[in-house]
């Protein structure tokens, strides 16, 4: 066994030796990762594993070193810039990736990216009717 | 400021792109020359070719501390960077078929998934995947 692998193993027996609760946050990620575009907030996504919400965020972000709430913003940028590319409205983008107001939409998206959601899709779209490189 | 370029030391700059742009399947990005038998030598993946670049630096080949900090990594069996795939599993088989070495065959460790392969050029090299 090498110097890494006996560090690997204390450390896994040292900090992920609770398999319930790693299977508990795994469990709430998938239900974010297929569900992104529905209405969650923490209450909800605590009682789908029937765990209180404050056990539940703080295990989450211990395992994924961020919040629900940061993972959900973060999926639904992703997916809007997808649905951008493919040439859906600012609006239709931001109702269909799970946002409830154009404003916030709007803001997080700057904030994560850089640009705004039509910046950004008028580069997207300018870039994908370039001709191919040789 | 931006994040662009990560690293890797390599032993050979041509053996080093063939490993991981037939086996890893990264796309070969700049080349150019640097002097002598060196090049600026650039890969991106696939799936983000507008990404970060690995830079496969010959530095081991010219400053010997580089070459021996690489080899004590190798010793103890520590990677030197990780890549995310999709599924460790199937890129474990993928590669094994293609003659890749792990020193780490598939294992969990809390939210993450990964395995460790010898990149035949002086480095293990993680892949991994969050559950």
């Amino acid at each position: 066994m090498t110097y890494f692998e006996k560090e690997l193993a204390k450390l896994k027996s040292l900090m992920y030796s609770n398999q319930e609760q790693i299977e508990m946050v795994i469990g709430v990620r998938n239900y974010i990762d297929n569900n992104y575009d529905a209405a969650l907030n923490l209450d909800f996504l605590s009682q789908v594993r029937f765990v209180s919400k404050y056990h539940m965020l703080r295990l989450f972000k211990r395992h994924y070193g961020v919040t629900p709430r940061q993972y959900l913003i973060d999926k639904r940028i992703a997916a809007s810039k997808e649905q951008l590319k493919k040439g859906l409205s600012v609006t239709e983008t931001c109702f269909a990736v799970g946002f409830e107001s154009l404003g916030s939409f709007s803001s997080l998206f700057k904030a994560k990216t850089g640009k705004s959601p039509s910046e950004y899709q008028k580069e997207q779209l300018s870039r994908s009717g370039l001709p191919p490189e040789s | 400021m931006k994040v662009n370029i990560i690293s890797i030391p390599v032993r050979d700059q041509e053996k080093a792109l063939k490993f991981y742009t037939e086996k890893l399947g990264f796309l070969k990005k700049k080349d150019k020359p640097m002097g002598g038998e060196n090049r600026w030598l650039t890969l991106v993946s696939k799936e983000a070719q507008e990404g970060p670049e690995i830079l496969l630096e010959p530095a081991p080949l010219h400053f010997e501390p580089c070459k021996v900090f690489q080899d004590a990594l190798m010793e103890a069996g520590i990677p030197y960077t990780q890549f995310d795939v999709e599924s460790v599993d199937a890129e474990y088989e993928r590669l094994t078929k293609l003659g890749v070495e792990f020193s780490v065959k598939p294992s969990t460790m809390g939210t993450a998934k990964y395995a460790v392969l010898n990149d035949t050029c002086g480095n293990y090299i993680a892949i991994t995947e969050e559950l």
